[in-house]
């Protein structure tokens, strides 16, 4: 298959289609061990080095380390402080950014990192560079790398024209069903059933355990996961319907998704494509990135898929001591203000039972799971 | 907010300096990026995440004066500036430049370029950044997100550092001159077979200028020269200049009658290389072989601090030709006002062309 490059179908929107692995067959060709390498950074190479790599002498090459030395292009002068913007500075870049920090200090009364920020910035950044410390759990020169977005299905008013959404990298090598299982969704966790009189008989299974079926959607086919016996093709109803008049679309095919790694793959970057589970739970999935791997990534393959940002959703807090996370919803309640009412744990079961566990007033009580629940 | 406010600014101004300064060599860049401690340009009180961000997006906007169409002295000045950048800012680990795999064969030409041009400066440079893994070699250039913009940007290029537009030059090539001369002639033949006196053509067959052609050439050639002289800020060094003029216009018949048609069509020399001194052994130009009809040379060797404009590879597709050609000028334009192309007295019984209707 020749490795033609991607380019845009869409000008700076999505790319035209193509196999992920050709990517990395595309610059496997192109480049050399050195830039493939997943080593800490190369040490300084010789004079007689540079000299057959640029078709000069050995004296030459001295000269150029001299001349070109990044030291040519830093201060000479003593420690200079990187916080502190040079009073009368000749970039536009400099004067601007003094403008807006100095603003920021007047308006601002405490100027440091929330939580939110601290945790975007860790989620970022903790991975860097690990190594693994079983070395077969080492990830190989010119692996791919992936990073989708996944959105969150469509919850709140709020959201409506920024989508929050899930960043995830994950491994050319990988399987399709490695990132099914990593994708934590409300959704999985939900217990369905009413549970007023029992309180305390929190059921064994949560949806996830219950409804295992799940399919990816990429370019006309539906990798449907067929892991287990409870495992239903999903994508059927859509392919019957596709099938039973001549609406446009291509040939629908549908496969299973442990069958498939991400190289194997054809889509399109850029563009929306879907993960359905739990029957009707949709999320939309963008591909906004493929690379090689590079030796500052995490190099463990056992922590890929590896999340690396994540929307915080706030999360409903009890009616009653607005403490703590809501646990339970209760509709039709005579003891509580609002329909539906949220409690936590605690305040729940203060209010609605006794000392002796009776039920109190009437009421219909539901074990409810908070979206921020992931936060 | 997606860009940095006054970045592209203080980029385009350190990279019209360099150009300015007519010359590809490091040590004038760094001189001038010291002048304006350019270094400093990641300094701030920015925490970690936003820092991040800065100094990607910096990283951005210098890698788009590193690709075409930008000439081959602004892509230096980039190559030079990301150098300064990827090493300047303060990220651990430093935030990476990405090239995308179609913009990847481009790099290699223009690297080699480097390494036969014999500017070995900027050839280390490129070396050195890519041996420390400062690349990420990614399917498209930006993240796609399927974000619709909801104003349209259009695809900025600043003019200045372009090459002046070839236009002229891509349509009035050697080799459609060339063609044009052989149609010429082979009908000036064919009038003469039909013709009673056979040295001549009839009187009455004589409906276009004999001199077309060549004078298709010339003013060409004016276009051209008026370009460059309008795009060279200041010519320091005189004497190089003349260097030059009396190498093109130096005559030397090749002999047969057809050869010197074509000698007075290529219209550009790159024959004698001047020697330079011994100071400056990083810019020993190099004569490159000649092939005829190879289109795409190298780039001509000026590794040498001079008023001449550094020249990219393969844009002009003229041949480069040993020895002097003839370029016979049969107008010569000593300013740099646009050429008047005047019209010539028709000879004497000569049909004048009507105008063709469009």
């Amino acid at each position: 298959e020749t490795a033609t490059a991607p380019d845009y179908e869409s000008a700076e929107m999505y790319t035209r289609a193509f196999r992920v692995g050709t990517l990395g067959l595309g610059w496997r060709r192109l480049l050399g061990p050195p830039d493939l390498s997943l080593e800490e950074e190369a040490a300084e190479e010789g004079d007689a080095d540079v000299a057959a790599a640029l078709g000069c002498v050995p004296g030459t090459a001295a000269d150029l380390r001299a001349v070109c030395s990044i030291d040519m292009l830093m201060s000479s002068e003593k420690e200079e402080d990187p916080d502190v913007i040079p009073e009368d500075s000749s970039l536009l870049t400099l004067r601007i950014r003094k403008k807006a920090l100095e603003r920021r200090e007047e308006t601002i009364i405490v100027d440091r990192a929330c939580r939110q920020e601290t945790l975007t910035y860790e989620m970022e950044s903790l991975a860097t560079g690990k190594r693994p410390d079983n070395p077969t759990d080492l990830i190989e020169e010119g692996e791919l790398l992936l990073t989708l977005n996944i959105f969150y299905p469509v919850i709140f008013q709020k959201h409506k024209d920024h989508k929050p959404y899930q960043t995830v990298l994950v491994l050319g090598s990988q399987k399709l069903t490695e990132l099914r299982d990593s994708i934590s969704c409300v959704s999985d966790l939900q217990i369905g059933g009413e549970f007023s009189s029992q309180p305390d008989q929190a059921p064994e299974h949560i949806s996830k355990d219950l409804y295992k079926s799940a399919f990816f959607y990429f370019e006309g086919i539906f990798y449907n996961d067929k892991r287990y016996p409870e495992c239903r093709d999903l994508s059927r109803t859509i392919i019957e319907w596709s099938e039973s008049h001549d609406r446009g679309y291509e040939n629908l095919r549908s496969v299973k998704m442990e069958d498939y790694v991400f190289n194997d793959l054809y889509l399109k970057i850029g563009f929306p494509y879907l993960y359905c589970h739990q029957g009707n739970c949709e999320h939309i999935i963008i591909i906004t990135d493929i690379r090689l791997v590079h030796h500052d990534d995490c190099l463990d393959r056992t922590l890929y898929p590896l999340l690396v940002k994540k929307h915080w959703l706030c999360t409903r807090k009890c009616f009653v001591c607005n403490m703590y996370t809501a646990r339970w919803v209760t509709n039709r309640d005579s003891l509580a203000p609002e329909d539906p009412c949220f409690f936590c744990d605690v305040c729940f079961r203060m209010l609605h039972y006794d000392a002796e566990g009776n039920k109190l007033g009437e009421f219909l009580a539901y074990p409810y799971v908070d979206p921020g629940i992931f936060n | 907010m997606n860009e940095v406010p006054g970045l592209k600014e203080d980029c385009e101004e350190l990279l019209s300096a360099f150009q300015q300064a007519d010359t590809v060599r490091f040590e004038r860049f760094a001189e001038l990026w010291r002048q304006r401690r350019f270094h400093t340009v990641f300094y701030g009180r920015i925490r970690a995440l936003e820092r991040n961000k800065l100094s990607k997006k910096t990283l951005d906007v210098a890698l788009q004066y590193f690709l075409p169409p930008y000439s081959f002295q602004i892509r230096v000045g980039a190559l030079y500036l990301l150098y300064g950048l990827y090493n300047a800012q303060l990220c651990q680990p430093k935030q990476k430049i990405r090239i995308a795999l179609k913009d990847w064969p481009e790099i290699q030409r223009f690297q080699q370029d480097l390494v036969d041009s014999l500017h070995y400066d900027a050839a280390y440079v490129f070396r050195r950044l890519r041996l420390a893994r400062a690349f990420h070699f990614t399917a498209m250039p930006k993240l796609l997100t399927y974000r619709t913009k909801k104003k349209i940007e259009e695809n900025y290029l600043k003019e200045e550092f372009k090459d002046p537009s070839n236009r002229v030059n891509s349509l009035i090539s050697n080799d459609v001159l060339e063609e044009m001369m052989n149609i010429h002639e082979h009908y000036q033949k064919m009038k003469r077979i039909i013709s009673a006196d056979k040295s001549q053509p009839y009187k009455a067959l004589s409906l276009i200028k004999d001199d077309f052609v060549v004078n298709l050439k010339d003013i060409t050639l004016e276009h051209q020269e008026w370009q460059q002289g309008r795009m060279k800020s200041f010519q320091s060094t005189k004497e190089t200049d003349e260097t030059e003029k009396r190498e093109e216009t130096l005559l030397k018949s090749e002999g047969s009658e057809r050869a010197n048609a074509l000698a007075r069509i290529k219209y550009r020399s790159y024959s004698a290389a001047v020697e330079v001194s011994k100071s400056r052994r990083h810019r020993q130009v190099q004569l490159e072989s000649s092939e005829s009809g190879s289109s795409c040379g190298k780039s001509p060797s000026r590794s040498r601090i001079t008023s001449r404009r550094p020249q990219p590879a393969r844009r002009r597709c003229s041949s480069e030709v040993r020895g002097e050609m003839q370029v016979a000028k049969e107008t010569v334009t000593q300013h740099i006002g646009m050429p008047v192309i005047t019209e010539e007295d028709s000879d004497e019984g000569e049909v004048s062309l009507p105008k063709r209707r469009r």
